[in-house]
Formats: structure tokens, C-alpha cells, sequence
């Protein structure tokens, strides 16, 4: 098994909305980190969750699958999903998944709060 | 006498009819090698042929271009790794990255080489989101998308993926 080359970290910016820091490599071995991260970032009135892509360095398919899985939970939560400080590349990717259909893409986490209409 | 079955695949603009390797070699100038190597059939090791292709094509490609190549290489890499040899280090897979008019030519070879799987659904996001597809199921496609062309050889003992990829604004 791959040694992992990511971390996550969480942050409640309010009852209703969680930030999750990815930094390193999104891959299908992060299953359990992105989870365990979703877990801690999901509360009873959670409606948000921005994914912050700053410092990722790398996904790969088995990365893009984990975010369908994300989805599809956050979905059943009735969560809305927003990613930021996604770099070109991985915005084509998104747009190529439609990935960018499902999930809000924004410059700014401040962006996002906004487009979930989230005051802090 | 093994038969060898080929499929082409070209992508994100165009279709290109298979013929054979052979006759999508003829038709360009020789491909000079740039560099080959091996690595072990061992899981995360197509970031290690990533880095190698990137550090081989440097001068030659950048921008978008290099950033599509890399994840193209790596899904392909990761297949061959994952599904080829079946994870076994001790079957390597092979990888030549040549010049190819202008443009940057990867071949990845695995011990695949055998009776074609069960051809998989081409992903969507909105199956898979419902529950109709599984989740994962994404490299093939984002392979096909990276590229500008992909070329597909086996002959019942090694499976060859080829990648093409032209610098923007080229034929």
C-alpha cells in the first residue's frame, strides 16, 4: 500500500457550514482521511461544506471517485458541496467530470459562504 | 501464430480509424527515444513514472500541454500497474517516451495482454450519483480526454497503451 501523502484539516466556520483543508495528494488511499474529515466537518445543522483545494498537489481518478462518494453523501444530508483553489488543470478535470455541475466551484472561500448564502 | 488485436482510440478532437502501431509509425517521420525505463508493478508508483516522463519531456513541452501528459501517463501507469500486472513488483512495467514530430509520444507496456475485459461503462456522474455506477471508473476516460491522440495494442502476452500528445496550436 502507497504511503499517504495527504492530510485534512477542518474547520467550522459556523453551525452551518465547514471548511476541509486538502493538502498533498487526493487518491483512492485517502478514503478514510476524506471520510474521517467529513465525519468531523458534519454537524446536526451543517448545509455547507467547501472543499479547499489550495494545497493539493495531485489527483488522480481514484481522487475524483472519492468526490463522487462525498457527494453522494452530502447529497443524502441534503449538504451543498463548493470547492475552491482548484489551479486550471484540475478546473478542466472538474468540467470534464461535471464535477462542476455538482458542486459549486469558487475563487474564495468568502465566495462560497456567499454562494450558500452562509453569514459568519 | 498469436493473433494481435488493435484498437485505436483518438480523442478530445478527433477519431482516428485503427489501422495497426505500425501504420501510424509509418506515416510520421522516425520517433527519436528520448529516454525508457521500468518501474515495479507496485501501487503509487505511477507518480514515479509521472515525475520521470515530466523530468524526460521538460524542454520540450510545459503549460497545459505538460499538465494534461502528466495525468494521462499517470492514470495509464496506475492501469497497467493496478489491472496489467495486478499489482505483482515483480512484473515491471515498461515505458518509452519518444519525440514524435513536435509532439511527445509515451508508450506504457504491461503483461495485459490477454482476452479483452468486460468494456466498462463510460462514466457518469449523475448514474454514479444515483447509484447506478460505482463512484470510481474515471481513468480510462480521463486518458482519452488528455490526449490528442491513443493508440491501444495487445498480442495475448503484453498490452502497450500509447499517448500522443502535440503541443497547443500544432497539428
Amino acid at each position: 500500500m502507497p504511503e499517504l501523502s495527504v492530510s485534512m484539516e477542518v474547520r467550522k466556520v459556523s453551525d452551518e457550514a465547514s471548511v476541509i483543508d486538502i493538502k498533498g495528494d487526493l487518491t483512492a488511499a485517502c478514503e478514510d482521511v476524506l471520510m474521517d474529515a467529513y465525519s468531523q466537518a458534519t454537524g446536526d445543522r451543517t448545509r455547507a461544506l467547501i472543499l479547499n483545494f489550495n494545497e493539493l498537489e495531485y489527483m488522480n481518478s481514484g481522487g475524483i471517485g472519492l468526490l463522487v462518494t462525498l457527494l453522494v453523501r452530502a447529497n443524502r444530508q441534503k449538504q451543498r458541496l463548493s470547492a475552491v483553489g482548484l489551479n486550471d488543470h484540475y478546473q478542466q478535470i472538474f468540467e470534464l467530470t461535471r464535477l462542476n455541475e455538482a458542486m459549486d466551484i469558487h475563487d474564495s472561500e468568502s465566495e462560497a459562504l456567499a454562494g450558500a448564502g452562509i453569514t459568519t | 501464430m498469436a493473433t494481435i488485436g488493435r484498437e485505436t482510440v483518438c480523442t478530445r478532437a478527433h477519431v482516428a480509424v485503427a489501422g495497426s502501431l505500425d501504420a501510424y509509425s509509418s506515416d510520421a517521420k522516425e520517433h527519436s527515444l528520448i529516454t525508457e525505463f521500468e518501474v515495479p508493478s507496485e501501487m503509487g508508483n505511477e507518480r514515479l513514472v509521472m515525475d520521470r516522463v515530466v523530468n524526460a519531456v521538460a524542454d520540450s513541452i510545459s503549460g497545459e500541454t505538460l499538465e494534461r501528459l502528466k495525468t494521462a501517463v499517470a492514470e495509464a501507469a496506475m492501469n497497467a500497474i493496478e489491472h496489467g500486472n495486478k499489482g505483482r513488483s515483480e512484473i515491471p512495467i515498461s515505458v518509452q517516451v519518444l519525440d514524435s514530430d513536435g509532439g511527445i509520444r509515451v508508450r506504457i507496456t504491461d503483461r495485459g495482454g490477454g482476452p479483452a475485459q468486460t468494456e466498462t461503462d463510460t462514466p457518469d456522474l449523475e448514474a454514479k450519483l444515483a447509484g447506478l455506477q460505482d463512484p470510481r471508473g474515471w481513468g480510462l476516460f480521463l486518458i482519452k480526454n488528455m490526449v490528442d491522440e491513443m493508440h491501444i495494442s495487445k498480442d495475448g502476452e503484453f498490452h502497450t497503451i500509447e499517448l500522443v500528445v502535440r503541443p497547443e496550436g500544432t497539428a
